[in-house]
């Protein structure tokens, strides 16, 4: 948390590629330590490629990479700093659940006792207790991947890279992820987590990075998507009302084709915060019986969707 | 939720290779194998087919009275080998590969542990699965080693050997799932590698008899045609198979290791079973084809006069030695070729695999 410290996760001109298809080009990032931090591109951008190299699985190409102050591919300090969870990822089906965490402890050399105090901690921490003699195969998808969490936990990791840690989960499990993930930052971990669930990341990350054809796009590029005009749902219960305000103060209303037929909402287009704020003030001055006003999407999800417009 | 998440791990050493890490890769493995019903069902299939055959080849080869002791240990003892060569490439030729399918191969590379302590971790695993099945074929082999009058310190060599043989093909199925990506590639692979061992290595030297075999000119000692006179040495051509230039191709057959290795013959004539006619072919062969021949067959040529030369007597060294190194150092080789492939990072990757 502290500010101006050294970086947990530093990569610098990183480049891998498989054959001849250049999974990843040129990254350049800084993860702040105890941050939450989204690692956010289109299928096929190289994110799981990045987190491998960040794992110290795969050695990139060219460029360095610093995990918790050393390189993951040759340190073991760096090693047992990181918890990684893998997008896909099997469970060794015959052993319980207990098990297959005091196995995760034992591989990270932690003593037997501590290894199972640990186990039993993050059992409760994830949910699982009650399915702790449970055969892993036995899970269900989303306790899998809860398992999979509580396994990327076991050896204190000061550093955790998440792929896709949602996937699969229930509104509830996404919810514990979220405040658990808040929690362990507050701890002081550093998070690396990507997801193509945006809204979710929106409410709980501290930063994001962008992946794009393998490429970070600079945050020169990112404050720009950022502080252009957002579209906001205006939802009111009198449309005539709506209208002839809209007309008598020249804001352009635009049609809401997402919006449920027989919905009287309609979207606007704003610059900021404040402006939201005075237009809703105005709007109900005029007497328009207003619903709601929110935003139509999150800012990763607009800054997700330029760099969508930009791989077309 | 109230606990600490948090704590200070221990300051981490450099160390790749400890008892500890092999031991957790092998209790996985283990636990992995041991929970299913299929290695329960192949235990006893193995032990009913062992004990049927042990029990058909008293009838077959005759009783133990009249040295059929000796073929009855002999035949169990290959066969045993046999259905072992059989059985191991299963239990070790995708240990590496199908790990990485299922993707479980890195969810391990990740944490401490170093690839000498996977590898060696997974080989002794199906290594001791290997020796379950030696072990409840135990009973049949003691058996027949009693029967066979075979000292129990040579029976426990012979067992002995018999691990070890079966450790070898368990490294080269360890071997093998680190060199392909697909777990069905590294069984055939596996099974391939047996072969060449046991069956391809011995046609191999059959094919090849006429490439050593020559044309030489040679001393035959023969019978005069003056029946009353004594034999006496001729020049003459002959061909002569060179097998002591091919005979390792025998040597490195896991079934001549341990014919080899198995005790010497009692000294009854009829003490003679197919461990000792494997063994004296292998010494024969590697002797190979001496450039004299006595043909001295005459009748009334006294017996014990015949002039041999002594520098031609066949070299009667065990074969075992050398066969066994072989199969050591392949699968030594194996078991290197799987740490180095399990090392990471990965700098490439083999096609069509993927890390996790």
């Amino acid at each position: 948390m502290t500010e101006g410290s050294r970086p947990a996760i530093v990569a610098r001109g990183v480049r891998r590629a498989f054959g001849q298809v250049l999974a990843v080009d040129h990254v350049d990032m800084e993860v702040r330590t105890g941050s939450v931090t989204a690692l956010v591109g289109p299928n096929g951008s190289g994110k799981t490629t990045l987190l491998l190299m960040l794992a110290g699985l795969l050695r990139p190409d060219a460029g360095t990479v610093e995990v918790a102050g050393a390189d993951p591919a040759s340190s073991a300090v760096a090693r047992s700093a990181i918890g990684w969870m893998p997008d896909t990822f099997g469970t060794w089906d015959s052993l319980t659940v207990t098990e297959v965490l005091t196995t995760m402890a034992a591989a990270y050399r932690l003593p037997t006792d501590l290894g199972r105090a640990r186990t039993t901690e993050l059992l409760r921490l994830v949910h699982l207790e009650e399915f702790a003699a449970t055969p892993a195969h036995a899970l269900s998808r989303g306790q899998k991947q809860r398992l999979g969490l509580a396994r990327a936990l076991i050896n204190y990791p000061p550093v955790l890279l998440l792929d896709e840690p949602a996937s699969g989960l229930d509104p509830r499990s996404r919810v514990d992820l979220r405040v658990l993930l808040r929690r362990l930052a507050a701890g002081g971990v550093t998070v690396l987590v990507s997801s193509h669930v945006l809204a979710e990341l929106d409410e709980m990350v501290d930063d994001a990075v962008f992946l794009s054809r393998g490429r970070t796009v600079s945050s020169e590029a990112l404050l720009a998507t950022t502080t252009q005009r957002r579209r906001w749902r205006l939802r009111s219960l009198d449309a005539e009302a709506l209208q002839h305000w809209a007309f008598d103060h020249s804001v352009t209303l635009y049609p809401d084709n997402d919006a449920p037929v027989g919905g009287t909402s309609v979207l606007v287009e704003l610059a900021d915060d404040a402006a939201a704020a005075r237009l809703l003030a105005s709007a109900v001055a005029a007497g328009v019986p207003v619903a709601s006003l929110a935003p139509v999407s999150g800012l990763l999800e607009q800054a997700y969707m330029s760099l969508d417009a930009e791989r077309r | 939720m109230t606990t600490d998440t948090q704590q200070a791990p221990a300051t981490p050493s450099e160390r790749t290779f400890t008892w500890q890490g092999v031991r957790t890769v092998l209790t996985l493995e283990l636990r992995q194998r041991v929970r299913s019903t299929r290695w329960k069902v192949a235990l006893v299939v193995w032990f009913a087919i062992v004990g049927f055959v042990a029990a058909l080849l008293p009838g077959l080869v005759g009783s133990s009275s009249s040295g059929g002791g000796t073929w009855v240990f002999g035949l169990i003892l290959l066969f045993v080998l046999g259905l072992g060569l059989v059985v191991s490439p299963t239990l070790a030729s995708t240990a590496i590969n199908g790990d990485r399918v299922a993707g479980t191969l890195a969810i391990l590379q990740v944490t401490r542990l170093g690839p000498a302590e996977i590898a060696v971790g997974k080989l002794l695993a199906g290594w001791l699965a290997a020796l379950a099945f030696l072990v409840i074929s135990l009973p049949f082999l003691g058996w027949a080693a009693l029967t066979a009058r075979v000292a129990p310190w040579h029976f426990l060599f012979v067992v002995l050997v018999l691990a070890l043989l079966l450790g070898v093909v368990c490294a080269i199925g360890l071997g093998c799932s680190a060199l392909t990506a697909r777990p069905a590639g590294s069984s055939v692979l596996t099974y391939v590698a047996v072969a060449s061992l046991t069956v391809i290595s011995l046609i191999v030297f059959l094919v090849s008899i006429p490439a050593v075999t020559t044309e030489e000119r040679v001393e035959v000692l023969t019978v005069p045609l003056d029946a009353n006179a004594e034999c006496e040495w001729v020049q003459t051509t002959r061909s002569v198979i060179h097998t002591e230039r091919t005979w390792w191709l025998l040597a490195i057959n896991p079934f001549v290791v341990l014919a080899d290795a198995a005790p010497a013959r009692g000294p009854e004539s009829w003490d003679y079973g197919p461990l000792d006619a494997i063994k004296e072919g292998v010494r024969l062969a590697r002797t190979g084809d001496q450039p004299r021949y006595d043909e001295c067959w005459s009748e009334n040529y006294p017996a014990g006069v015949t002039p041999q030369r002594e520098d031609e007597s066949s070299d009667t060294s065990p074969v075992w030695p050398w066969g066994l190194g072989a199969n050591l150092a392949l699968g030594g080789g194996a078991l290197w070729l799987a740490i180095r492939r399990l090392r990471v990072p990965y700098t490439t990757l083999a096609p069509g695999t993927r890390v996790a």
